[in-house]
């Protein structure tokens, strides 16, 4: 069956996350992605881990996770014949996406002005820490700089631990996703128009309005209280260490009763202390003793299954191995075994959304240069 | 001027609070007519969480948390509950391209309004529910709100200091990754209907949406038998990688060598050039093996250092390095508002103040912002009349069965 975006051509510059990220939901719906990699091939494939702790180019965990259902072309953009046979590719394709900072790319001369000369209906997803101009585009930056600049980590941790970034690669993969986005607008309104256009990421940009209330209420009433409150936005929405792991609750005020019946506490609704939301955050350390004390008695999967049964809106935290053994996501056909002829099998998450049977699918990431031959003999002449 | 991407796409908004609101505001800031849809009795408590007093007229109106995710949007009132109500909402579906719920899985098949049903009305139309576990699987119904989803998705297990508990993020983090996924199923979905001529149901459950963002751990996972831990601010190969302490309360700059080079200039920037060529620290190997003593010497150079300032004058050197910024920091930062991230905007109720543009700078077909987010129930009248073609006595109906109302009933969210 025809997944929805077949018929694209996508030619991915993109190294280790956020580009690559982009290209694979390319892949998955449908679109041929052509991963152009150095001669020494994507640094995601230096980065592991890897099987058995062995470095190994075709092994590494993060290179084939992102790259997923791709095609993989060496050439060295720096070498004037190889840099033409990349603009004659380039003049095949519909998208193409990149994170190379703006002025290596220039020095390249890879740039939207020479490569839309070059292919008009061109659509370019150019995905940096800082965008295309200003006073930070040629900043050098990474995922720990985004999440700095983006304003994610001050308010993530606790105060006296400092600022913290969350676990992986989260800015790069919320440039990743956004550049998906909005290249997808810019490819539909391509097809229509016949012209392409340069789309602009700037994760500092995508990520900066996002921090929920924070940027409406200081922008419009003046108020800030951007500490860092660790695990506990109050002692009812946050995480309690269990008997085998930690669980999370997020009780807004209609979830306390069904919350107390599913723990088996009636006696905290008659408690005045905790009558209503006001009184549970007046009476805030008290309310959090009592849930420590209570949470420490429970195991994480029988409370997850009472509370789901009760209406109570719990979860637990869960580790790599409890995605693997997850009921929901098994019969969902979220987890998809996928082989690789070096580094065997493994279970890969997807798709993030679900569109229609046979919608989305991904073969294995590319060996390096495994297309160079098929896709350059197949360039026009 | 370029006709804007979703130029032309109806869309009908069922959703509320923060994940799908966000995702059809970016639907309109490129170019969707989005209709959003509140019951009277049901509104979005996003207008009550604006912290304006209840005696300020019209408050619901008022508050900015809901007006930065609604604008570019129309607002009609309706109880979905009432058949008057569900009539309505199925012409009005009858006549848009989109319909996006973000409802708990039941709660559209329980209203009458599944996917069949509205397919039977259109054919063409997408269809888009955001759930957060799903609409099957055994914990379809279990609810999940905004720091639920990212427990489930395997990204607390793997966050906070070296060797400390799992920790959360600051916000509700699956909630705006929903809501910008939503953008590019919907495009998605376009596509394929432009390719068979039909709409198609999109099911977009946020644990899974989050959980791709985790994946390389699981895959990593699978071969190598070992659980990944928090790490704090370092990395699994370089350092230094971490957020350093600056003058001034509460500041920081984060540093992140990933080369030779870039420690070097690190060292040259600190004057202290003995480090890059000290055993210690002579590449990234030995760097990550006395990462503590390296650490410490990278500290005590920032602490005589304002954020902005040791960012700056790392950067000269070719040092990636980012001051930890605060919200009023976000505000005022340079870069941002020389590139036009914050816009002055004005609101018939609200008044005047900055919010963020467009985020995706697309250069033939802007963003832009074309409508302050609507009052609740504002475009009753366009939407019935012009829109559906109803009549005087259908639209009487529809306030005499109290499914649409010009105010919402406040009691909900005193």
């Amino acid at each position: 069956m025809s997944r929805p975006l077949e018929g694209i051509r996508v030619v991915e510059l993109g190294t280790f996350v956020s580009a690559p990220y982009c290209g694979k939901l390319f892949a998955g719906y449908g679109a041929e992605v052509i991963k152009v990699e150095p001669p020494g091939g994507d640094i995601a494939r230096a980065h592991g881990p890897f099987p058995g702790n062995k470095p190994d180019p075709e092994a590494s965990a993060l290179f084939l996770y992102l790259n997923t259902g791709k095609r993989s072309v060496v050439l060295d953009p720096r070498d004037p014949g190889q840099r033409e046979a990349l603009l004659r590719l380039v003049e095949t394709a519909d998208v193409l996406v990149e994170n190379y900072r703006p002025a290596d790319l220039r020095a390249l001369g890879l740039d939207y002005a020479t490569l839309s000369a070059r292919n008009r209906r061109l659509v370019m997803v150019s995905i940096t820490p800082f965008g295309q101009t200003g006073p930070y585009a040629d900043f050098r930056g990474n995922n720990l700089v985004a999440f700095a600049m983006g304003g994610q980590m001050y308010i993530t941790g606790t105060l006296e631990g400092g600022p913290l970034k969350n676990g992986g690669y989260q800015a790069d993969y919320q440039g990743g996703l956004n550049a998906f986005s909005a290249g997808m607008l810019a490819l539909l309104a391509a097809e229509r128009d016949g012209t392409g256009q340069h789309v602009d990421i700037s994760v500092q940009r995508c990520m900066a309005p996002i921090l929920e209330a924070s940027i409406p209420y200081y922008c419009y009433l003046g108020q800030w209280n951007g500490i860092r409150r660790g695990n506990h936005m109050a002692s009812f929405i946050g995480i309690y260490p269990c008997a085998d792991g930690h669980i999370g609750i997020h009780l807004m005020p209609r979830n306390w009763k069904p919350f107390l019946d599913v723990i088996g506490r009636p006696d905290l609704a008659e408690d005045p202390r905790f009558a209503t939301q006001a009184d549970r955050v007046a009476h805030n350390d008290e309310l959090m003793a009592e849930l420590y004390a209570w949470a420490a008695t429970e195991t994480k999967h029988d409370l997850y299954r009472r509370a789901g049964a009760g209406r109570a809106p719990v979860a637990f935290v869960h580790t790599m191995a409890d995605l693997l053994e997850s009921p929901q996501l098994n019969a969902r056909g979220f987890l998809q075994r996928i082989d690789h002829p070096v580094a065997g099998e493994a279970v890969y998450p997807g798709p993030p959304w679900w569109m229609g049977p046979g919608d989305w699918d991904t073969g294995r990431a590319p060996l390096l240069g495994e297309h160079t031959e098929e896709v350059l003999g197949g360039l026009p002449r | 001027m370029s006709r804007a991407p979703l130029d032309g796409i109806r869309v009908v908004d069922l959703t509320m609070v923060w994940a799908g609101p966000m995702g059809t505001r970016l639907l309109g800031d490129y170019g969707a007519e989005v209709i959003k849809v509140e019951s009277p009795r049901q509104w979005d408590l996003l207008r009550a969480l604006g912290l304006i007093p209840r005696d300020v007229p019209r408050w619901y109106n008022r508050s900015a948390y809901f007006n930065h995710n609604n604008r570019n949007k129309y607002a009609i009132s309706l109880d979905l509950g009432h058949p008057l109500g569900r009539q309505a909402v199925l012409d009005l579906c009858a006549k848009s391209d989109i319909l996006v719920e973000n409802y708990r899985s039941d709660v559209m098949d329980n209203l009458g309004l599944s996917y069949e049903t509205v397919r039977a009305v259109n054919p063409r139309l997408i269809y888009v529910s955001m759930p957060g576990h799903g609409k099957s699987g055994p914990e379809k119904d279990y609810v999940a709100y905004g720091s639920n989803v990212e427990q489930l998705a395997g990204l607390v297990s793997i966050s906070g200091y070296e060797d400390g508990e799992p920790m959360k993020t600051g916000f509700s983090y699956g909630d705006p990754m929903a809501g910008t996924a939503l953008v590019g199923a919907v495009a998605v979905a376009l596509r394929k209907r432009s390719r068979t001529g039909e709409g198609c149901y999109v099911e977009l459950a946020q644990r899974e949406n989050l959980t791709m963002f985790v994946g390389e751990l699981l895959v990593g996972y699978c071969l190598t038998g070992e659980l990944p831990r928090p790490m704090g601010n370092r990395h699994p190969r370089i350092a230094p990688h971490n957020v350093y302490r600056c003058a001034g309360d509460d500041r920081w700059v984060a540093i992140a060598c990933e080369t030779d080079d870039q420690f070097r200039a690190l060292c040259t920037v600190m004057r202290r050039p003995e480090l890059a060529e000290d055993p210690r620290f002579i590449d990234a190997v030995a760097r990550k093996q006395h990462e503590e003593e390296l650490d410490r010497e990278v500290a005590a150079w920032t602490a005589q250092r304002g954020h902005y300032e040791a960012m700056y004058i790392l950067q000269r050197a070719g040092v990636p390095a980012g001051a930890v910024l605060t919200t009023p920091e976000l505000v005022a930062d340079p870069h941002l508002r020389a590139t036009g991230a914050w816009v002055e905007h004005t609101h018939p109720d609200a008044g005047t103040w900055e919010m963020e543009a467009p985020p995706w700078v697309l250069s033939r077909t802007p963003g832009h912002i074309r409508l302050p987010a609507p009052g609740f129930a504002e475009h009753n009248d366009w939407v019935f009349r012009d829109v559906l073609g109803y009549d005087e006595k259908r639209i009487s109906e529809l306030y005499g069965a109290s499914v649409a109302a010009d105010a919402p009933d406040e009691s909900l969210h005193r």
